[in-house]
């Protein structure tokens, strides 16, 4: 186990240096630089020119021979290396300042959408399967398709129109209300109401969080649904199965002790993917719903082509993702005695 | 009794969980979240609207409009030929860190700006005060810098020597990027200055509270402001994004205003009884350009056929939902005294007559060209591939096959200069301060785009005389030329001058949207907000 897993830490640090490059040539190799971006519709040739001096985007990118170090990606690296991932082109606010505040904000976001796709879709697929061709299967699957069919810009606007300006339930959008007096802590604001003892503004970072979770998790609700489904139905038709109803088990616990833990091992496969998915497609969910996260600022980064934040949140998600690809595969021993790290 | 008591904790609980109302606090839903709070260090209007609370400008503008009127300086007076720009301050200001507002606080923000070498402009760490380049030709030192010397004349009086006669330099300098900040506060923070981990400190109407990057800046009213003081006891201007989301928030009352709704949300806004809809004065033009590289377009009747195939007022009435208007100006509707009376609102919309000038020009079976539109909505062009659509349409029935393209805003921007170019396109302009200067010479001016490869010297000349000019008749005069040459030109076809839709609860009171895109919301009072 110790060695799996020092293996596995050695092997994300790989990864992250592969993607560190990657990221530094992608970005530089996509037309239209910064300057331009950052000029709009006064980007004449020679502001261009001008501007890109300025910025340091005229220099080499890995060598120059006047000044080895004076190049764009020793100098990116040596940074890196110190823990500086640069600051925004635009903003001059260092990118890991902007992670730091950001990434609680899509974390929870991301936690909820789960949270909310796990409390409906895995009760749905395991009822879908035990009701199989029933009203109950048709009613699961007849989510599914429309949680994943169904765009979630279009899906969140709805919610925000009918929950929020219809029946004025819930906010329409962000974090916090107006009013809202909550300095943050952990930077997950339902936790730091409560840990600053401040149930008002617990309830009210909740009720803000529940139609962009809701949006968020749709997708995924559909996703867990549908494997939960086909899973529970494979497992379901095994020997062991047979042999449990041939003791005079009862469906209880057939289903919950013998079936539902086998059939679960895809289930949190998937949940591993979304976890990422989750992360990198909360981009529309944080803009329509005014949601301060990291996908909305990396999407307005790439379109201004500020390097140092696309950089530093293309490494940061591929950060997140091994750690929860990793995180994964260790829960696998705990549902399946018979996996064994080596 | 039992009951009472379950009853008073019920209510207890209840209040508890309900966020303590503010007395006045005003909301504003901006399209997104400012860059940056220092200024001359950014471009966008957001910033720009967010600086406009925190900071003054040496020259303000009446409200409502561009006209010029005193800020920080309480008057200004040019020489002769307008070579040197003399500024009066205005006494017994202070910065929100209590500092004093003196001449040595206008140098010092000035220099920091013109100066590459100044200790304070932290160049070596980002700063790049770019609009300051394209506004006032350059830096210290360069050949085309408009400011040649900065000079203190007394503690409340600063003399700006120009290296060319400029008389739109006091509307140059009062446009809101140029906010006069605190030095101290500068000193203070360093290269933190401008970003949420600093406090951005002006002489403006609000006092910088916090900001919470893509959610919210919270600002405090200035209780000693020396104009007139705000009516709120909280500004909180909330980063909205998505514009359907921002009309949802202001039909929930969770904003009490926003800007830049697209065009077909007005009548939503209008059937709702507690909105009222705000069109802000025009002050941008969208228009298409066509390149003098295309061995179409260089012929000018060709041109002309396709300015008057183009039915623009019919455009303008289906996609701008009556929120604009089309004529032959390149500059918006208040600036209208710039406009020549020899030409006339427009082309006639004659297909046919256009149809037979193409004929007369050598091209009666018509011809292909690509027009590329807009990847990105802007108050000028909101549905850029709809308006695109219909463009081609028009210019179909003539004869003229049109091929639609588009591509990512950036790679766009960066295309149309390069040879041979875009043939035609759609792009536009939101001007910055009240002069002709500022549109004739983004598009026309020795710096401008080389996208339709024509740049007579006749015109550069009289754009030099137009900035030049210090009597209004002068100035009418010279840009009546300018309009003559280039409607007669016909290399950019004006389609819309648009009034982008804002829109308020019907309790905000004292809105003024200025033409300029912001304006201090000091004047602002909330009657009955619940």
């Amino acid at each position: 186990m110790g060695s799996y897993l020092i293996r596995r830490i050695l092997r994300t640090l790989l990864v992250m240096i592969g993607i560190s490059l990657l990221v530094f040539v992608f970005v530089r190799s996509i037309p239209g630089d910064p300057a331009t971006a950052m000029l709009g519709e006064r980007a004449t040739p020679q502001a261009v020119k001008n501007l890109r001096t300025q910025l340091g985007l005229d220099k080499p990118w890995f060598f120059n021979p006047a000044n080895p170090l004076d190049a764009q990606y020793p100098k990116y690296v040596a940074a890196l290396a110190k823990g500086d991932l640069g600051s925004g082109i635009k903003s001059n606010i260092p990118v890991r300042d902007e992670l730091g505040s950001r990434f609680p904000a899509t974390a929870e976001l991301s936690l909820a959408a789960l949270f909310f796709a796990l409390v409906i879709g895995l009760p749905a697929g395991i009822l879908a399967a035990l009701r199989r061709n029933s009203v109950w299967d048709n009613l699961a699957t007849t989510i599914s398709l429309v949680g994943v069919s169904m765009p979630v810009f279009w899906l969140g606007l709805l919610l925000s129109y009918f929950f929020a300006v219809k029946l004025g339930w819930l906010p329409p959008s962000a974090r916090l209300g107006n009013e809202s007096t909550l300095e943050p802590l952990t930077g997950f604001y339902v936790l730091d109401g409560l840990l600053r003892g401040k149930p008002a503004e617990a309830w009210d970072a909740l009720r803000h969080l529940i139609l962009p979770a809701i949006a968020l998790g749709s997708i995924p609700l559909a996703i867990i649904a549908r494997i939960t489904r086909s899973s529970l139905l494979d497992v379901l038709g095994q020997d062991y199965v047979r042999t449990a109803r041939a003791k005079g088990l009862s469906q209880r616990t057939i289903t919950l002790k013998h079936a539902l833990r086998n059939a679960l091992l895809p289930v949190v496969t998937v949940i591993g993917l979304q976890a990422g998915a989750l992360l990198g497609g909360a981009v529309l969910t944080e803009t329509i719903f005014s949601w301060p996260g990291i996908g909305s600022w990396v999407y307005e980064a790439i379109s201004q082509r500020d390097y140092p934040i696309i950089q530093g949140g293309v490494i940061f998600a591929a950060l997140v993702v091994s750690v929860t690809n990793l995180l994964v595969d260790l829960s696998y021993a705990s549902l399946d005695p018979r996996i064994q790290y080596r | 009794m039992k009951k009472v008591l379950f009853k008073n904790v019920l209510l207890t609980a209840a209040l508890a969980l309900v966020p303590s109302a503010g007395a006045a606090t005003l909301v504003f839903g901006a399209n997104g979240d400012p860059v940056s709070l220092e200024s001359a260090n950014i471009t966008d209007g957001i910033s720009i609207l967010v600086q406009r609370q925190i900071y003054d400008t040496l020259v303000d503008f009446k409200n409502g409009t561009t006209d010029p009127v005193p800020g920080l300086a309480t008057s200004w007076k040019s020489n002769a030929n307008a070579t040197q720009w003399t500024f009066t301050l205005r006494r017994n200001v202070r910065f929100h860190d209590g500092t004093p507002m003196n001449a040595d606080a206008i140098i010092f923000n000035l220099s920091r700006w013109w100066d590459k070498a100044h200790p304070y402009g932290f160049r070596d760490q980002g700063r790049t005060f770019e609009i300051v380049g394209e506004l006032l030709g350059g830096y210290k030192g360069d050949a085309s810098a408009v400011i040649k010397n900065i000079v203190k004349v007394n503690d409340y009086t600063v003399r700006v020597d120009l290296n060319k006669s400029s008389s739109v330099f006091p509307n140059v300098i009062g446009s809101g990027y140029f906010g006069i900040a605190s030095p101290t506060a500068i000193r203070k923070d360093g290269a933190k200055y401008g970003t949420p981990a600093s406090k951005a400190v002006g002489t403006g109407p609000f006092i910088f509270q916090s900001w919470r990057t893509g959610d919210r800046v919270v600002l405090l009213p200035n209780k000693l402001y020396w104009g007139e003081k705000a009516k709120v006891d909280q500004l909180v201007i909330r980063s909205i994004k998505d514009a359907s989301q921002r009309l949802n928030e202001l039909k929930a009352g969770t904003i009490d205003f926003t800007n830049d709704l697209t065009p077909d949300a007005l009548r939503s806004v209008q059937s709702d009884k507690n909105l009222v809809a705000v069109k802000r004065p025009s002050f941008n033009v969208g228009f298409m350009s066509l390149n003098n590289r295309n061995q179409y377009l260089k012929v000018a009747k060709v041109r002309e056929a396709l300015s008057m195939a183009i039915n623009k007022k019919a455009i303008a009435e289906a996609f701008w939902n009556g929120l604009g208007v089309s004529n032959a100006s390149f500059v918006p509707p208040v600036l209208a005294w710039a406009n020549s009376s020899k030409v006339p609102s427009d082309y006639k919309f004659d297909p046919a007559a256009a149809k037979k000038m193409l004929a007369d020009a050598g091209y009666p079976n018509g011809f292909s060209l690509d027009l590329w539109y807009m990847p990105v909505s802007r108050p000028y062009f909101p549905t850029p591939k709809p308006i695109a659509e219909a463009i081609a349409a028009d210019l179909s029935a003539i004869g003229v096959k049109v091929n639609l393209k588009t591509e990512d805003w950036a790679k766009y921007l960066e295309d149309r200069n390069k040879e041979p170019g875009f043939d035609m396109y759609m792009i536009g302009w939101t001007g910055d301060y009240g002069d002709p200067d500022n549109f004739y010479s983004a598009y026309y001016g020795p710096n401008a785009s080389d996208d339709i490869n024509w740049n007579p010297p006749e015109l550069q000349k009289l754009l030099e005389q137009g900035r030049a000019a210090t009597s209004q008749a002068d100035k009418a005069k010279a840009y009546a030329q300018i309009h003559e040459i280039t409607y007669n030109a016909n290399y950019r076809i004006p389609m819309v001058h648009s009034n982008p839709l804002s829109a308020a609860r019907t309790y905000l009171k004292g809105w003024v949207p200025s033409p300029l895109g912001s304006e201090a919301y000091n004047t602002i009072s909330l009657v009955g907000k619940k």
